[in-house]
């Protein structure tokens, strides 16, 4: 089992890593030369003031009308969000990896509130999954993608969670956790998880646009 | 008891000595996990470690293997230290660039266990609910 711990945390994580930035930049460079080519006049109103602007207000939780339309999912998916990114960051256990490896080392999560955090991921999922399933409008757009999307992202923190508390075989499973994180990072750029790195500027062409063409607010 | 008293004296001794080696091999004996109170309290449960299992297990006869020396973020290979709890010198917060004693926990077991290709790596291997 050491091998594959030894695998896992070594060419695997720097191929997943590798995959994750090398594949979120050169998205991002092609989406770029898509824009230019389909929306040219797009750069001439993109505005950072607009953009940020954009940025700001939908960050506030129930700030935005899209917000307010469906409270719901805005509780859930700020707690997700907000969760999903602290939760892997800041864990001791993690930290305590960039230390071994790295000799890095910063602020960190108490182990009991990482937990409850997990299961706050774990809930929003359940409750992603209950909201593709029953609400017609998101059903008759859901498509196998969007499932990939969650299941990918249930993956780690299910097996990370088993793990911390040593269900079932601990061995087995922080090798699983490990290989479901590293699936995670190296599709962000491929599937739709890609709005991590694309929401910022999704967000900011709709702010330009608003603010700078139709002199109204998207929010 | 001219004569019984020397060795009266001789037999007492031998007997302190006795009881002192059995309590130095009963102190290892003891130690079955890794929870000096110097971490106050603990973020995982305590690392299972027990000593004269693992050294046989890892046919470890040398103390210094473990229990090194040094100075400077140096470790010193040759200068024995048995005997010495390792907080002594690897503080859990250490002024400038020591290294603290979780780190010296962690690249002890795990950069030998490593090297070595046996012995537990990850963290819930020692550290067992």
């Amino acid at each position: 089992m050491n091998a594959a711990y030894e695998f896992v945390t070594g060419p695997l994580a720097w191929l997943a890593w590798g995959i994750f930035l090398l594949g979120s930049a050169y998205r991002l460079y092609s989406m770029y030369q898509l824009a230019l080519k389909k929306d040219a006049p797009s750069v001439s109103f993109m505005d950072l003031g607009f953009s940020l602007r954009s940025i700001f207000n939908w960050l506030i939780p129930f700030n935005a009308l899209g917000w307010r339309k469906s409270p719901v999912m805005t509780v859930t998916t700020f707690a997700f969000h907000l969760c999903l990114i602290a939760v892997p960051v800041f864990l001791v256990a993690h930290v305590t990896l960039w230390t071994e490896f790295f000799g890095i080392s910063y602020a960190t999560l108490p182990d009991n509130v990482a937990d409850i955090m997990t299961l706050v991921v774990l809930a929003a999922c359940l409750v992603f999954a209950g909201r593709r399933l029953t609400q017609k409008e998101v059903a008759y757009i859901t498509t196998g993608k969007d499932w990939l999307a969650l299941t990918i992202v249930t993956l780690p923190f299910l097996t990370g969670f088993l793990a911390y508390h040593q269900v079932f075989d601990y061995q087995v499973m922080i090798v699983a956790h490990i290989v479901a994180g590293e699936i995670m990072l190296a599709a962000i750029p491929f599937t739709r998880l890609s709005h991590m790195v694309f929401a910022a500027f999704t967000r900011a062409y709709m702010g330009s646009e608003f603010g700078g063409v139709r002199h109204a607010r998207d929010w | 008891m001219k004569r019984t008293l020397p060795l009266l004296i001789l037999a007492a001794l031998t007997i302190v000595s006795a009881l002192a080696t059995v309590q130095a091999v009963m102190a290892q004996d003891a130690i079955t996990k890794l929870a000096p109170e110097a971490f106050g309290t603990l973020t995982r449960p305590p690392a299972v470690f027990v000593h004269d299992k693992h050294n046989e297990k890892a046919k470890l006869e040398e103390c210094v293997v473990c229990h090194h020396g040094g100075s400077d973020g140096k470790i010193d290979k040759s200068a024995s230290t048995e005997g010495t709890p390792c907080v002594e010198c690897h503080k859990v917060k250490p002024a400038g660039k020591a290294t603290n004693l979780k780190r010296a926990y962690h690249k002890q077991c795990i950069d030998c266990h490593r090297a070595k290709g046996k012995g537990p790596l990850a963290c819930g291997q020692c550290h067992k609910r």
